[in-house]
């Protein structure tokens, strides 16, 4: 599914968010080694440096989980997602993706041309894009943007509008940090696309001026 | 989902990551408060059993054993919770894989097009009735849903996009209308799009799937011009690394055919 897409935010908000996804196809590349090849892809993943990782099985680090239990949790098609707060990461990331020449499928979402400027850095053509042509229908029964701005963080649908609602007034009454904040809205993401660090600076508005 | 009414000490803490609005707080006969989910709204996303999630002082929350789970909570199920594994796709998730394979899978070739109407997405959610809405007007161009996204399963007329009945009163997070078209249809996809919007009784998220040229340009993006229809500008992007590669029509018949 496209649970990386139609994140809400101005592009000064998200040009330094860049989600990763490295799959193996069902039936198509999910050979017997396709699981050591992943783990090769996360030990890479995790020296460059995310905010957020995690799987669907396990859940995510943000929430209390080690990379070696998303490791030991692969399935028979074995997926990685990630979240890069910074360019150069994604660009280090891509790096060593393409230098490891594994052969598994890489998605990355963000800034469609700034990932396109990062192919042309390393001298390989994007196959395909998924592009979001925006939310359509009772759109007027949405929460305010700023609140969709955390909400859509999580594709699946499993940040709830009350829970944002209650740590903003949480951050607005000083009964909570923006640390604090971030960490409890991305709880309820299992994939590990929730990202904490543009969560914080969401949040960080809300914090009462002395 | 189901709260056990004896456990319960009714601290609420489970009602606030419920994205369904589900979970609420009463003050019973006996006068003790205690939390209770209405099965109704319970879309089964798991949320509130999640350890690391709702971490419930009196672990009071529980479901019932997969066997006694009626046929139309599991499928809520499926659609909701993206630990779930349907056995159609046998990817987790509540669709296919997409843009995310598609180097290898070849599932959008060049010459085509791939959408996706995501009902529900984002914060509403879905009936199956309003699902069978969108099938239905696309079944009037003779769209073909693609057949190994979950939803595919549950249609009772394929032609007509109809669903079987004992599923359209159930309520997903969202359910993903998938396929794709030749390209030169998109025109006529995207005018339909406007018109299930008009009709809605809730949200979709809508998304286009394009294979790059040769010359790295994306077609779509003149269509998207031409129909007033302005992508957002953070996307995501296949960045073309995976093998065996496929980005012709002929590789991947040749592909399947072997």
């Amino acid at each position: 599914m496209t649970h990386s897409l139609h994140r809400r935010g101005t592009y000064e908000e998200l040009k330094d968010e860049y989600l990763l996804l490295v799959t193996i196809a069902n039936g198509v590349n999910n050979s017997p080694d396709a699981k050591d090849k992943l783990r090769r892809v996360l030990d890479e993943m995790w020296d460059v440096g995310p905010v957020n990782t995690g799987s669907n099985e396990t859940g995510t680090i943000l929430s209390g989980v080690s990379v070696d239990e998303i490791k030991q949790g692969f399935t028979k098609v074995p997926r990685i997602r990630c979240c890069f707060d910074s360019k150069e990461k994604i660009r280090e990331m891509l790096k060593r993706m393409i230098a490891m020449d594994l052969g598994v499928s890489t998605t990355i979402s963000g800034p469609r041309k700034d990932i396109e400027e990062l192919c042309q850095e390393f001298g390989i053509h994007p196959h395909s894009a998924n592009l979001s042509l925006q939310v359509w229908g009772t759109t007027e029964r949405l929460p305010e943007e700023d609140v969709m701005k955390f909400i859509t963080m999580c594709g699946h649908g499993l940040i709830s509008r009350a829970l944002v609602e209650d740590t903003i007034q949480k951050v607005k009454a000083g009964r909570m940090t923006p640390e604090q904040g971030a960490v409890r809205i991305g709880t309820p993401c299992v994939c590990g696309f929730f990202n904490p660090t543009r969560a914080v600076k969401l949040l960080q508005k809300y914090v009462p001026q002395e | 989902m189901i709260i056990d009414q004896t456990k319960c000490i009714g601290c609420g803490i489970c009602t606030l990551y419920c994205p369904a609005d589900a979970i609420t707080v009463a003050v019973n006969a006996e006068g003790k408060r205690k939390a209770c989910i209405d099965q109704d709204r319970c879309l089964e996303c798991g949320n509130c059993i999640r350890k690391r999630v709702v971490k419930c002082p009196a672990d009071a929350i529980y479901e019932l054993p997969k066997e006694e789970r009626s046929v139309g909570r599991q499928m809520r199920r499926f659609f909701s919770d993206p630990s779930t594994t349907h056995p159609l796709t046998g990817v987790p998730g509540r669709g296919t894989e997409e843009v995310k394979t598609n180097d290898v899978t070849g599932r959008v070739c060049r010459g085509e097009l791939g959408f996706c109407l995501e009902l529900g997405r984002p914060v509403l959610g879905t009936d199956v009735r309003e699902i069978e809405k969108a099938t239905m007007a696309l079944a009037e161009l003779g769209v073909q849903l693609e057949n190994s996204n979950p939803l595919y399963d549950l249609l009772k007329d394929k032609e007509k996009g109809t669903f079987k009945e004992e599923y359209l009163d159930e309520r997903f997070v969202s359910a993903i209308i998938e396929f794709t078209v030749p390209f030169e249809r998109g025109e006529e996809i995207l005018n339909k799009v406007k018109e299930i919007a008009q009709n809605a009784g809730t949200v979709f998220s809508l998304d286009v799937v394009c294979c790059y040229d040769e010359d790295g340009t994306l077609p779509v993006l003149a269509l998207c011009e031409k129909m007033g229809m302005e992508p957002r500008f953070n996307s995501k992007v296949n960045v073309g690394i995976g093998r065996p590669y496929v980005i012709e029509r002929e590789d991947r018949e040749r592909r399947n055919a072997q």
